[in-house]
């Protein structure tokens, strides 16, 4: 009981980055209709600012989290403005195989800014982890679940309330009438992409210090964003915030009791099995965003 | 108010509206009619902004607004009430309503304006925090209609507002138009209604196949033996 009580908070805090990255793909996806590959980029992007700040440049630890986000923030409008700008109205075939391109590009540029050699961050928490009755968990988990919950509910708040999220929810169901109402819709796509690369570049700082980094640690963790989104269903933020967290318990708990070995396998199997029941993924009626 | 001379609006290289040109005046009703694909719901389009015109000139309170974006369109005061109502089905009511006002800043005229809607559509007000797509045809039209004027157009486009509704809600959505008129703004519909369309307004055009074909006081088309035969059913 006590070991599963365990797995059960070790799955809610790694699905908190989880949920991020999946928030972040499927806000993309479903605004703006683009399979955005460089999202395991702006993850492993933000866990190398993260390492930079604070290893080579000795800066505090909080700043250089705010650091990394904001300029995963800034990374992400570079890139809608650079490359999905131009494309607007392009079929998706050509946009998907820019962003293919853009993901081998950043990729390698990491890896030639930073070599191949994994880097781990130091942090800031007390060595000695939190201990209640017979479960423990280490003082950074307990401050990334902290962040990571806190990011989730911001952009909640955001798309709930703003007059920004407002715009997104009308562009996203029908961008011609949105412009009727004065929507900038370019404005709408560069907020979008800007948000959701902010909320995979937090993920990847949030994760950084706990594991190591790596240039191509964004790989698996793209392929987890695209499995939590399909598993929430396209364009919902809901369905991606639960998503994550199902993952994440189901790999803690494969790993767990079954064998550690098949950890990330894990996951994927309960997709697959989500599919074959539910094509749409286990929250969308239909595709929608809020 | 408003006057377009030349319009050419194309769909890649289909012609949608060949050399149209027409003129509103202040506190004016125009009706655009025709038959499907005579290029109305078009020039509607190239009039606000979403589409943007291959040829021509359009020119609103003597400002060329041509090619200007909708947003700008919408700034100098001309609203777009579009085809199917295209209300944002998962939004509220109300955030469909202030998604209207998107571009207004007076917190005070705007709930003034939304008391108002609220006065004159009941049903909007009660059905106001639940999601528009469960409204029912006509209420999404009175909500579309309502949309529109909470940007406080002196111009509203209008299109096809009688579509797909029920005969007694047509009548009533004409007399919401009417009264709006009535209210000061000045009105351009595009409408597959003749005969309403005629009876309503005071000046009207014929579009076949995107070009004028004829135009009149609505009176005088509705005489016309053409019209008659074409659209009017005799």
């Amino acid at each position: 009981m006590d070991q599963f009580l365990q797995h059960i908070l070790n799955a809610l805090i790694l699905g908190g980055t989880y949920a991020l990255l999946g928030i972040g793909l499927t806000l993309i996806f479903g605004i703006m209709r683009v399979v955005n590959f460089t999202h395991g980029e702006l993850y492993t992007f933000g866990a190398y600012m993260m390492f930079m700040f604070v290893m080579p440049l000795q800066l505090n630890f909080f700043l250089a989290l705010i650091l990394a986000v904001l300029l995963g923030v800034v990374l992400g409008a570079m890139i809608e403005f650079i490359l999905l700008k131009p494309l607007r109205g392009a079929d998706i075939d050509t946009t998907m195989l820019i962003m293919i391109g853009a993901w081998i590009t950043m990729q390698n540029m990491e890896q030639f800014a930073w070599s191949g050699i994994a880097k781990s961050i130091d942090n800031p928490f007390p060595v000695d982890p939190l201990v209640i009755g017979t479960i423990s968990v280490s003082w950074n988990r307990i401050f990334m679940f902290a962040v990571a919950s806190a990011l989730i509910a911001g952009t909640y708040a955001l798309i709930r309330w703003t007059k920004l999220g407002k715009a997104m929810r009308a562009t996203f169901q029908d961008p011609e009438t949105a412009a009727l109402m004065g929507v900038r819709i370019n404005s709408v796509y560069i907020a979008t992409f800007a948000l959701g690369s902010g909320l995979a570049a937090a993920a990847g700082a949030l994760l950084g210090p706990i594991i190591v980094v790596y240039p191509t640690m964004g790989d698996l963790a793209a392929l987890k964003a695209f499995a939590i989104v399909i598993l929430g269903g396209l364009g919902s933020v809901a369905g991606a915030t639960i998503g994550g967290f199902i993952l994440a318990m189901m790999e803690e708990l494969g790993a767990g009791y079954i064998s550690s070995g098949y950890r990330d396998a894990m996951g994927f199997l309960l997709i697959i099995i989500i599919l074959l029941f539910r094509p749409t993924g286990l929250f969308a009626q239909k595709e929608r965003v809020g | 108010m408003l006057k377009v001379e030349g319009l050419t609006c194309a769909y890649g290289k289909v012609t949608a509206v060949r050399d149209l040109s027409m003129e509103v005046r202040e506190g004016e009703l125009v009706t655009l009619i025709g038959a499907n694909g005579a290029g109305k719901t078009s020039t509607l389009k190239a009039i606000s902004g979403v589409l943007a015109p291959a040829e021509g000139r359009i020119e609103f309170d003597g400002d060329d607004i041509t090619g200007a974006s909708a947003r700008a369109v919408l700034q100098k005061g001309i609203a777009h009430c579009p085809e199917g109502r295209r209300i944002f089905p998962y939004m509220t009511v109300r955030e469909n309503l202030e998604l209207g006002c998107f571009l207004r800043s007076d917190r005070d005229g705007i709930s003034e304006d939304m008391q108002h809607i609220f006065d004159r559509f009941p049903i909007l007000q009660e059905r106001s925090s639940q999601a528009a797509g469960t409204l029912s045809g006509g209420e999404q039209q009175m909500l579309a209609i309502s949309r529109a004027l909470m940007s406080r157009p002196r111009l509203i486009l209008f299109d096809e507002p009688s579509l797909g509704l029920a005969p007694n809600l047509v009548e009533r959505t004409f007399e919401i138009i009417e009264q709006i008129r009535a209210d000061g703004v000045t009105v351009v519909m595009v409408e597959q209604n003749a005969l309403a369309a005629l009876e309503l307004c005071d000046h009207s055009y014929v579009l076949e196949s995107g070009e004028v074909t004829l135009s009149g006081s609505g009176s005088q088309l509705l005489k016309n033996k053409k019209v008659q035969k074409a659209y009017l059913g005799g």
